[in-house]
């Protein structure tokens, strides 16, 4: 686990970081931030320019709701804090942990993908073939071409966070076999199989009835108290209100309040 | 770790990979199988065509090649070979038995004179010559009920194998099968008499012109034979042309015999004789080599080569100047003289590989477009990979075990079922050649109305489409099938009365095959890895847009 390179030196306290407190938002320095960016759709020659610099700081343990209409460009600005997408050329930068997280495709970005951040997405996104236990593991099974150690640690650590979210009985089942709220776990816990420091999480709860999606908040929340970060994108202001900050897409901007 | 993981799950749990490995499996099949047959024939062509000439040949012009006895004692005392003999080799003209009434056919043929008991030990003669009484019990059944052998005594093979008719002790000549109209070959390959015309005991008269050392022809001779036997070598050409009778007899008539020599420049004695110079020679214009077992045919080449020279630099040592030996004499391994026989069926297999290459790219296209829709379907999880941080050579590499593995099992399946057909390759063939056995469109017929029921089950009773969509495509296509296996009149694919060579060869070409499912392999990986790295080029958010 303790991969200590020069590009993340700050990687092996990451462990020693979740567990501690989270120092207050307002003094600490920000775990992921984004500055000045943009991001336009070109279709053919109409440019849509939906972030027009938009900027924001997520501190640490922070847990932040990002509000906005449809088409906002809400999923866009989560895509470019989770390495899944990039801002446009030269147009500004996402920083974790104090470094610019490095956008020109490669390695580095690929194990900031699967390290740094967990991402969790409206429609799930689990591999059909694979079991509920083996989807959950699959961050860990993808960091490296030698990881028999790896695969059992990440798989005792999926089997553990399965069992928080109550499907230790559904392991061996196919995604295709749960229903929604389930599948939602099983993608969170996926997102945190590798012990990342910020959950992104793109309205885990936008295909959720109100119960369930306010057990999915709950699953989310036991793991904020344990010091995780969390951005979460809604719409709904009643889900917003379990983040400790909420903040505005709005003109392909962020605005607080 | 994941990939392997993976690539295994998609291996497993979709029906498209299955249809994969068998359209690799039926290129594989395909390809193999034709390549197969076609070198099974070329080799059977050069095995028959090497039965009657030995290892090597040397032949000399039209002077011939003197006091060859001594240069065949000098082989013969060769460790390379086994035993040499001598030939001529000449034209001639065959006046045949047949038809009835006072003008016959005329066929030109190639003559051999041989020595029969040493030419025997040389080539296959002696188990070429057709006519024969069965060897055994099993021969004999293996016989159709009306081939003539079967009332065969060993005294017509003893006859051929001699050369002469053994019950007046004359002279004799065999011919080829095809030289003679007279026979007809059968669906087995054996032959019977046409309208009654059996050559073995008739007469044939045959010319041949003399043609002295310096090219002058003398008047055309001409001697009668009776035919003694015939001989098939498998090789149509010889077949058809060649016409065997013994050396002696053939000397006479060319005037390569050993003869007295006379100074015509001289005047006559009181007598009217003119002076003596000496004795000619006699002479040949071949000599067949075989050598001895394990001795490669260039090898024996080349000692026959030293040997000729040696018998030059002794010949120019001899007083007579009428026994000099030519100048030159081409000497040639079998392989070499049937450069004409073999090099067109050689273009051939050439052809056919070029053509089968354009096979390889259809079923490269067929790989290539079945791994395109797979890793099309697959996008999204690419998509989902990439963001949990799978690199793109780590997507490559799920898809690239994935065409290994189809690559793998569908080439070994395809060399697998290219064996079963070419070993069973004349079984087929004979059971294609047969009517359809009533229990064949008895058994389709009766799946045909299973299939039926099974069609109306899920189309009416269940409502389902697929099932029973599947179900009336197996109904028409056994219906067909069925009507096909009743309106089969065996009908001979590969016939031996047309076809030269009575068997359909049934060996795989081991070396060829390998190259096959090397290239079944290589294509099924390519294939797989051309769309894996486009979608692994995709960027994770459109990815995830898919589907
Ligand atoms: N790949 C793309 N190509 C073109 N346009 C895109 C693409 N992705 C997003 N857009 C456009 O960008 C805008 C913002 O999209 P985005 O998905 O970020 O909105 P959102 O705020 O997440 O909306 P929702 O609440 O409906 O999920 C939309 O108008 C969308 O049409
Ligand atoms: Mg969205």
């Amino acid at each position: 686990m303790a991969e200590a390179t020069p590009s993340h030196p700050g990687e092996s306290l990451r462990d020693a970081g979740r567990s501690r407190r989270p120092p207050s938002a307002a003094t600490a320095p920000p775990i992921l931030a984004a500055h000045e960016v943009h991001r336009t759709y070109r279709f053919g020659q109409i440019e849509v320019p939906v972030l027009r610099g938009a900027s924001i700081a997520i501190g640490r343990g922070e847990w932040v709701a990002i509000l906005g209409q449809s088409g906002s460009g809400k999923s866009t600005l989560m895509h470019l804090l989770g390495g899944l997408d990039r801002p446009d050329a030269g147009r500004g930068t996402i920083e974790f942990d104090g470094r610019a997280v490095n956008l020109g495709a490669g390695r580095s970005l690929d194990r900031y993908r699967n390290r740094d951040v967990g991402f969790v997405f409206q429609f799930y996104h689990l591999l059909p073939e694979l079991s509920v236990l083996e989807n959950a593991c699959l961050p860990g099974l993808v960091g490296g071409w030698f990881g028999h150690a790896r695969a059992a640690a990440a798989r005792r650590r999926a089997g553990e966070l399965l069992e928080q979210a109550g499907l230790s009985h559904r392991l061996r089942h196919r995604p295709a076999e749960l229903s929604g709220g389930e599948r939602q776990r099983v993608a969170i816990a996926r997102a945190l199989v590798n012990g990342p420091r910020v959950l992104l999480a793109d309205e885990p709860t936008g295909n959720l009835d109100a119960t369930t999606g306010a057990s999915i908040l709950d699953l989310i929340a036991a793991q904020h108290a344990e010091g995780l970060t969390v951005a979460m994108v809604t719409h709904d202001s009643s889900v917003a209100a379990r983040a400790q900050r909420v903040v505005h897409l709005r003109d392909g901007q962020v605005v607080d309040g | 770790m994941y990939a392997a993981l993976l690539s295994n799950r998609y291996l497993t749990s979709r029906v498209i990979p299955l249809i994969a490995v068998g359209a690799v499996a039926l290129c594989v099949a395909l390809v193999i199988i034709v390549v197969s047959v076609m070198s099974g024939f070329l080799d059977m062509l050069k095995a028959s065509g090497r039965t009657l000439i030995g290892d090597v040949i040397v032949s000399s012009g039209i002077g011939g090649i003197p006091h060859y006895d001594e240069w065949l004692a000098d082989l013969r005392a060769l460790p390379e070979v086994e035993e040499a003999t001598p030939v001529i080799d000449t034209l001639g003209l065959l006046r045949m038995p047949y038809p009835s009434g006072p003008s016959k056919e005329i066929a030109p043929v190639q003559v051999w004179a041989i020595e029969p008991a040493s030419f025997a030990r040389v080539t296959a003669y002696g188990e070429k010559v057709w006519w024969r009484p069965p060897a055994d019990d099993a021969a004999r059944e293996a016989m159709l009920p009306d081939d003539p052998r079967l009332r065969m005594d060993g005294s017509i093979l003893r006859d051929g194998l001699t050369l002469t008719q053994g019950a007046t002790g004359k002279p004799g000549i065999v011919m080829g099968m095809h030289v003679s109209v007279g026979n007809a070959r059968q669906s087995d390959g054996s032959y019977r008499p046409r309208f009654g015309w059996f050559m073995p005991g008739e007469e044939v008269t045959l010319t041949v012109v003399p043609v002295s050392e310096s090219g002058t022809i003398s008047e055309p001779r001409d001697a009668t034979f009776p035919i003694v036997n015939e001989v098939f070598s498998g090789v149509y050409d010889v077949d058809k042309s060649r016409v065997f009778i013994p050396l002696a007899q053939a000397q006479q008539l060319l005037r390569l015999d050993a003869a007295p020599l006379y100074d015509t420049t001289a005047e006559p004695d009181a007598e009217g004789n003119l002076p003596l110079l000496g004795t000619t020679p006699a002479r040949v214009t071949k000599v067949l080599i075989r050598a001895k077992p394990g001795v490669d045919a260039l090898a024996a080449r080349d000692a026959v080569e030293a040997s000729w020279d040696a018998f030059v630099a002794k010949a120019a040592r001899r007083s007579d100047r009428l026994g000099r030996p030519p100048e030159r004499v081409s000497i040639l391994t079998w392989e070499q003289q049937l450069r004409d026989l073999i090099g067109p069926v050689e273009k051939e297999r050439e052809m056919m590989r070029i053509l089968f290459s354009i096979i390889y790219i259809v079923c490269a296209g067929l790989i290539l477009s079945i791994f395109w829709s797979i890793v099309i379907e697959k996008t999204r999880d690419i998509g989902i990979l990439r963001s949990v941080g799978a690199s793109r050579l780590g997507i490559l590499w799920i898809f690239l075990r994935y065409g290994l593995a189809i690559g793998v099992v569908g080439s070994l399946a395809g060399v697998g079922i290219a064996w079963v057909v070419v070993d069973n390759i004349n079984l087929i063939h004979e059971a294609i050649g047969r009517d359809a056995p009533r229990a064949a469109w008895i058994t389709t017929c009766a799946l045909s109305v299973l299939s039926v029921v099974m069609a109306l089950r899920s189309l009416v009773w269940r409502g389902r489409l697929l099932p029973g969509l599947l179900w009336t495509i197996a109904t028409v296509t056994l219906g067909i099938i069925t009507l096909a296996l009743l309106g089969h009149r065996g009908t001979l694919i590969w016939d031996p009365s047309v076809y030269y060579f009575s068997r359909i060869p049934s060996q795989v070409d081991w070396f060829n095959a390998a190259i096959t499912v090397g290239g079944g392999i290589v294509f099924s990986v390519i294939g797989a890895a051309i769309p894996a790295a486009k979608a692994a080029d995709v960027d994770p958010v459109e990815a995830l847009r898919y589907g």
